[in-house]
């Protein structure tokens, strides 16, 4: 603690910053606190929003760069691209670079306070996805971090240096973490990527200051278990369902939620027969056991690799004349739902983008299929292509405005399917995809009403965007593009009133937070950090 | 035996594509190939996983297209096996050419087999004279005001120098008869595949400019016109801006030059390997 408390002394004698270890409490403000973003959605509830307004429609031109923070060499290959999102508590920012380290940052200059970089192996799997990773969990004076090759660390949050470790699971079979840990009170949440290597995957809580496992929750059952009657045979041991992306909580109704991806094989659903669940659903769970209380599945049996890894939203409001906790969810199979949240009742779909599989969602939530649009031997058009109309990047929720902002991909794919068999730690995928023409393509930040799915407007982006956005109270929404561009667009009309060309591409998430009484907005360009701010 | 075996799978693919005996078929396989334990159906399987995996850029035969033809004993970046493999599975920096994932290890390997056999075969027959085809680059074609051929011309429209190495002669007779059908594209793995010589055509207070899209944003079009200038525009100033997709700058030759004429430019074009 000698490191952090020496930091301290140096914050306070130049700035006069209150700093205190961030506490479960402070998790639950996380969402009123401009100052600091505590979680990876900035809140329990995933609203990725600023409540700050000092940059707001009227100055957002004059925003500059304050400082900029370029990542360091790592030894691993493969691991140029970004896709994390940083914390600050306390005047410190916490990020991670991929494949898998963790840099702590004075948030007022940038300035390095401490790196710490796990001992990964060249040779570690990583079955269909990048080497990246999204970002930390913080809690009390420490900070969490999920490796690439499926293990969690604790470290101190002051120097870096490692408190406990755990092997989540075996990399040598696919299994493989990218997210932000979600902190909870005393526990560590945590969610496998792997399908793609035909995993059966879970989600695992961690005593947050031992590291034993508390529970653990498959999300694919077995025989004998709820929703086992959707598999056949032995296909649930190969099944997928990864948790690659962080969750939400809600305290009062005490539920964790969290997302699920696609079955394996990914594109031969003869393989594996029925509805496949819990796979490409949303989970409602117990956060002190790990007990299912409701599921509710987006895409039954999918066979285009529409993961529901998508953040699930948590709104309060006014639907359709009553009161109710929803969780609104943009799913890369091109619809928007909204779910109750403490039932798990269906109450809308709607699609936000173009797509061609299905007719519509009816009264249940089970999506109205088209014939013919699976893949073939042959290869099958059909829209959105297998990385969605959006995907892990985060949509952004004003609560002021009541409006749900997601960045969209606009594309098509042909789809093939293959036969493919299990082998352990193999790529398990049963066909392919070539994505259509990139001039025919594009992408927009579009503006949704949050309780009906109703199209506000739309910002169309050159090509379909890998980067989410963040709305803030001075009615803004920032969002970036494969171009490079960073943006603030005008929250009533989708205007561009400042843009920044970052000089490379951006595959990450705008963060938002206040040092000094000013108010920065943060986004990673290639591997370099920029912060922003009017002076 | 493996050469046997590759000696069958030609004489089943390589003729049934190329029309060839098998007498005309030179196979050069090293010895301790890591190929050698394949069967014929390995081949016809890493033969299906091309068409659907490679057939996009490099051609259903391996001929080219957007990507380089693969009809060719050396490969640039794969001047062995193992290198090949890593090829597939890794893809080329820099290039359009994106690494498979997707792919198990088992067909990485029976499609870098089945593009070995694609290299056994002969090259193609020049159509035409390829010195008559020098000059007419030179003079009456004027294909130097838009083409850098080894350092010379004006660089316009695409780098020449290895053409040969990356087109077979059907392509090449097309771009030079009629370029509007099939444009150069570039891979973008962020954008997708991409128009490499897009027309635009840009009215803004100042003027009309037309010409070759060099890049653009959400917020600013880059342009080279024919003259080699570039301009960069703001798109929130332009009066329009439009995308002529399927049309070329370049003036297609099928009037000017004489089909025999055309045969010759397409066997120079046939030579350009990068070798001068």
């Amino acid at each position: 603690m000698k490191g952090l408390t020496n930091l301290l002394l140096l914050l306070l004698a130049t700035s006069q910053l209150a700093i205190a270890q961030t506490q479960y409490q402070d998790l639950l403000a996380d969402e009123q606190n401009g100052d600091d973003w505590l979680s990876y959605s900035g809140g329990y509830k995933s609203h990725r929003f600023s409540p700050l307004n000092q940059v707001n429609t009227d100055n957002v031109d004059q925003l500059k760069v304050i400082w900029a923070y370029q990542m360091q060499a790592t030894g691993v290959s493969g691991s140029g691209l970004q896709e994390t999102t940083p914390v600050v508590a306390d005047g410190i920012m916490y990020l991670t670079e991929s494949p898998s380290s963790v840099t702590a940052l004075d948030a007022r200059t940038g300035r390095l306070l401490w790196h710490w970089a796990p001992d990964i192996s060249n040779e570690v799997l990583n079955i269909g996805f990048p080497r990246i990773n999204r970002g930390v969990a913080i809690l009390d004076e420490t900070v969490y971090v999920a490796t690439l090759d499926a293990r969690l660390f604790a470290l101190d949050a002051g120097t870096g240096a490692v408190r406990w470790e755990v092997d989540v699971a075996d990399n040598s079979l696919g299994f493989s973490l990218t997210l932000a840990p979600l902190a909870l009170d005393g526990k560590i949440i945590v969610g496998v990527s792997g399908a793609e290597a035909g995993v059966r995957a879970f989600i695992d809580a961690y005593d947050s200051a031992t590291g034993e496992l508390i529970w653990r929750t498959y999300t694919v059952p077995a025989p004998g278990e709820p929703g086992s009657e959707t598999w056949q045979g032995d296909d649930w041991q190969t099944g997928g369902g990864s948790t690659w992306l962080t969750g939400s909580f809600d305290a009062e109704l005490d539920t964790l939620y969290w997302t699920t991806g696609n079955p394996a094989p990914d594109w031969n659903g003869d393989l594996r027969p029925g509805d496949n669940l819990f796979t490409c659903s949303v989970l409602a769970l117990d956060p002190d056991t790990g007990e299912m209380r409701w599921h509710f599945q987006y895409t039954p049996h999918d066979t285009h690799d529409w993961d529901a890894n998508q953040i699930p939203v948590l709104v309060d409001g006014e639907f359709e004349g009553q009161q109710r906790k929803l969780l609104a969810l943009a799913n890369r199979n091109a619809f928007y739902y909204l779910i109750d949240r403490e039932t798990g009742e269906f109450l809308l779909g709607e699609a936000y983008s173009y797509q061609t599989w299905a007719e519509g969602i009816d009264d249940n939530g089970r999506p109205i299929v088209i014939p013919n649009t699976e893949p073939t031997r042959e290869g099958n058009i059909v829209w959105p292509s297998l990385q969605g109309a959006t995907n892990w990047f985060s949509p952004s929720y004003n609560p002021l405005t009541e409006q749900f902002f997601v960045s969209n991909r606009r594309m098509g794919a042909k789809y093939y399917k293959s036969d493919v068999e299990y082998e352990p730690g193999k790529p398990f995928l049963g066909g392919g995809e070539q994505a259509l023409d990139g001039d025919d393509a594009s992408g927009a930040i579009v503006a949704l009403d949050v309780m009906s799915g109703k199209f506000q407007w739309e910002f169309i982006l050159q090509s379909p965007p890998w980067s989410g956005v963040m709305a803030t109270s001075g009615g803004l929404v920032f969002g970036a593009s494969n171009e490079g561009s960073f943006f603030a667009l005008d929250g009533q009309t989708g205007n561009a009133l400042w843009n920044f060309n970052s000089g490379a591409h951006i595959r990450t998430n705008p963060m938002g937070f206040a040092v000094d009484g000013q108010q920065r907005v943060a986004v990673i360009g290639g591997r370099t950090l920029f912060v922003f701010g009017l002076e | 035996m493996v050469r046997k075996s590759l000696l069958v799978t030609l004489s089943k693919v390589g003729y049934l594509l190329w029309g060839l005996s098998l007498s005309h078929v030179a196979v050069a396989q090293d010895a301790g190939s890591v190929f050698n334990d394949l069967s014929e159906d390995d081949i016809l399987i890493g033969q299906s996983v091309f068409q659907v995996q490679c057939a996009r850029c490099h051609g259903m035969l391996g001929e080219g297209g957007e990507g380089p033809s693969l009809t060719r004993p050396q490969l640039t970046h794969a001047s062995d096996d193992s290198q090949l493999m890593s090829v597939i599975r890794n893809g080329i920096a820099g290039t359009g050419m994106p690494g498979s994932w997707q792919m198990s290890e088992p067909h990485v390997l029976r499609t870098a087999a089945y593009v070995r056999t694609l290299g056994m075969l002969p090259p193609e027959l020049m159509p035409g004279d390829s010195l008559s085809g020098a000059s007419i680059y030179a003079s009456k074609g004027n294909c130097a005001s838009c083409h850098i051929l080894n350092g010379e011309g004006k660089g316009v429209g695409p780098e020449l120098s290895t053409v040969g190495l990356r087109r077979n002669a059907e392509y090449l007779r097309q771009s030079v008869i009629n370029p509007d059908l099939d444009q150069p594209k570039v891979v973008s793995r962020r954008a997708g595949t991409l128009n490499a010589f897009l027309t635009v055509r840009i009215v803004s207070e100042l003027g009309v400019y037309e010409g070759l899209r060099i890049n653009e944003d959400e917020f600013s079009v880059q342009m080279r016109d024919l003259n080699g200038r570039i301009y960069s525009f703001e798109k929130s100033k332009l009066s329009s801006y439009e995308k002529a997709f399927g049309h070329s700058l370049m003036p297609g030759y099928g009037a000017a030059l004489t089909e025999g004429e055309v045969n010759d430019v397409v066997s120079y074009l046939m030579t350009l390997k990068g070798e001068n």
